[in-house]
């Protein structure tokens, strides 16, 4: 029972990290109808800037709590910005155009972005200093829970929350919603539907950042091609609680972390992708739209 | 048949520039050339699912590698000589992709596009843990042998080249053939209205698991020359990212024959040509992608009015 539980606490954290992710590929899919393929590699480039930023400029004499905030804000600030380049020169002017144009230029987009962190940081594996944080695990029970692991947990609660309530009970929010329904209805409803694209686009990136970082935090290595295997794990998250439902991306996450940990636990990790995707194909023939996705009558 | 018309002109010169070709070509560019004519045939393939039956298939590496893992393993471990091994590394992936595909068909487009690259890495991660104990693992199988026919080895490079060709004639054929057919009409119509499509009487899923059936052969057809080519297969070679190579193929060059070549020739051979910028070559490359579809939304040579995929049209 104790693999059981040490399972599931270090699921939950690999969990939120995928429910972060996914969250940008949620919100985009919801308001672009387009798989954002470059979202896994932005998430990547984020753990590299983080790393550049603290080895540079801050360094071990920091205090390391007022350096880790610096290193979230302006890492977040950066890959937003990375972001809106994206959207402007790979999306935008593929918005009216048939809907896997925009795919394989994603595509594209994430080829540039992996190789161009190869470009600038090489392609050998690079590591998060390890007294960045306090290396405390406390033992409840027999279950190992570190201080990384908890606050990784405590910091997606909140971030979630407050995502929640931003989408839900704010008037952006309210535009955000209206706008992944339908766009010429928003347009005349007066919402500014490119400004409500960006915004999106910086929100799913910064949260991506934030995903990047955290896994440079707890795992420390990371090399400029783990983009895609994250990516595709937030992705299959996504799916698996429907895509462009936001709660269902958080759901879908913390679902699969935990699954793959309880995989690595109980049967090998060498399995793990071939029965995550088995997982997802089975819960898409049971449910065809997700766990939480709603069912589209088609159009007629 | 006239044989004046611009587009019968093109095709006489493109027969006859692959014909030629071995003459001009060096070791390593004929390898390149026999590789373009496979994954021709496999663009073809792909097209048949993607571009005419508007599904959103992004694991077609899935069939290739079974197409060629089959040839493989009847070659290694059953001793069947490898060019009798050609109609099971059809069937075989034709039976799987009616298996594997039936139960997710009715997904809609990008439910159906993620299930499919799932079974690609669930078929990746079999081959590489070795489950059957046939598959070679990590390494993949080897030293498979030399193809002959009435005592003469078509081992050569220049033979497997030829070889490609006639494959890739073949595939055109039944290509222009699916589309005077009926079912390439069905497939053609449901692309372009499903609902309306059912409601006169056509069994669109049959339909569809057809294309499947009939792409997946045709690429488990390309397995077998690949699996020739390189005397090997490894599971490398039938990745995720090679799916996308494809999937790709389709959409940059368009949903036509001189597309889809057009498509290969941009997404393999250039990054050949330019293998010498090494680190710079993807980096480029992938901005080459995003330009070519801003560029060219629909393919370069996308299909004919009356021929138009459905995914080109906007939900």
């Amino acid at each position: 029972m104790d693999t059981f539980f040490q399972q599931l606490v270090n699921g939950l954290t690999i969990g939120s990290i995928f429910a972060l992710v996914a969250l940008g590929y949620t919100m985009v899919y919801g308001i672009m109808k387009l798989i954002n393929f470059a979202h896994g590699d932005l998430v990547a480039m984020a753990a590299f800037v983080g790393l550049t930023i603290y080895d540079r400029f801050l360094g071990p004499d920091t205090n390391s709590f007022v350096s880790l905030i610096l290193i979230f804000i302006s890492t977040g600030i950066i890959i937003a910005f990375a972001g809106i380049l994206l959207e402007r020169i790979a999306y935008k002017p593929l918005r009216t155009a048939p809907r896997l144009s925009a795919v394989v230029s994603a595509l594209g987009a994430s080829l540039v972005i992996q190789n161009g962190i190869m470009l600038i940081w090489g392609p050998r594996m690079r590591f998060f200093p390890t007294d960045i944080l306090p290396s405390t695990t406390w033992n409840i029970g027999g279950i190992h829970v570190s201080f990384i692991q908890l606050s990784i947990l405590f910091l997606s609660v909140i971030i979630m929350a407050g995502l929640i309530f931003f989408i839900d009970k704010t008037r952006v929010g309210t535009a955000i919603r209206a706008t992944s329904l339908d766009h010429d209805a928003s347009k005349l409803m007066g919402i500014n539907v490119n400004n409500i694209i960006t915004l999106v686009f910086i929100i799913g990136t910064f949260l991506g950042a934030i995903g990047g970082l955290f896994i440079g935090l707890y795992y420390k290595g990371i090399t400029f091609n783990m983009g895609w295997n994250y990516g595709l794990y937030a992705f299959v998250a996504a799916i698996i609680g429907g895509i462009g439902n936001i709660p269902g991306a958080m759901v879908g996450g913390l679902l699969l972390g935990v699954f793959k940990a309880l995989i690595a636990g109980y049967v090998s990790s060498v399995w793990a992708d071939a029965l995550t995707f088995a997982l997802l194909i089975s819960i898409l023939v049971v449910r065809p739209t997700g766990i939480m996705g709603e069912r589209v009558a088609e159009k007629v | 048949m006239k044989f004046t018309d611009k587009k019968s002109i093109g095709y006489i010169v493109f027969i006859t520039a692959l014909l030629i070709y071995p003459g001009f070509a060096d070791s390593r560019w004929l390898a390149v050339g026999s590789t373009f004519l496979i994954f021709s045939v496999v663009g073809l393939s792909e097209d048949i699912i993607l571009g005419k039956g508007g599904m959103f298939n992004m694991g077609h590496a899935l069939f290739f590698g079974m197409g060629a893992y089959t040839a493989a393993i009847l070659n290694k471990f059953f001793g069947m000589p490898i060019l009798y091994t050609t109609p099971f590394a059809i069937i075989v992936p034709a039976i799987f992709a009616i298996l594997l595909a039936g139960p997710i068909i009715h997904l809609r487009g990008d439910y159906l596009l993620v299930s499919t690259i799932g079974l690609n890495i669930v078929f990746i991660q079999l081959v590489q843990n070795d489950l059957f104990g046939i598959t070679g693992g990590p390494n993949g199988i080897f030293g498979l042998d030399i193809p002959q026919v009435l005592g003469i080895d078509l081992g050569s490079p220049t033979a497997v080249y030829y070889t490609g060709v006639f494959v890739l004639f073949l595939t055109f054929l039944i290509m222009t053939n699916l589309d005077r057919s009926k079912p390439g009409r069905a497939l053609h119509y449901f692309r372009l209205d499903d609902l309306a499509a059912k409601s006169i009487g056509i069994n669109t899923s049959a339909y569809r698991l057809f294309a499947f059936a009939l792409g997946a052969g045709i690429a488990g057809l390309g397995g077998v020359l690949f699996a020739i080519q390189y005397s090997a297969v490894s599971p490398e070679a039938f990745n995720f990212m090679q799916s996308v190579l494809f999937f790709s193929i389709v959409l940059v060059g368009g949903s036509s024959i001189p597309g889809i070549l057009i498509g290969t020739f941009v997404m393999f051979v250039l990054p050949e040509i330019f293998r010498d910028f090494a680190t710079w070559r993807y980096f480029i490359f992938g901005f080459a992608m995003i330009l070519a579809m801003v560029l060219r939304p629909e393919g370069i040579l996308p299909a004919k009015f009356g021929k138009i995929p459905a995914y080109m049209k906007k939900e």
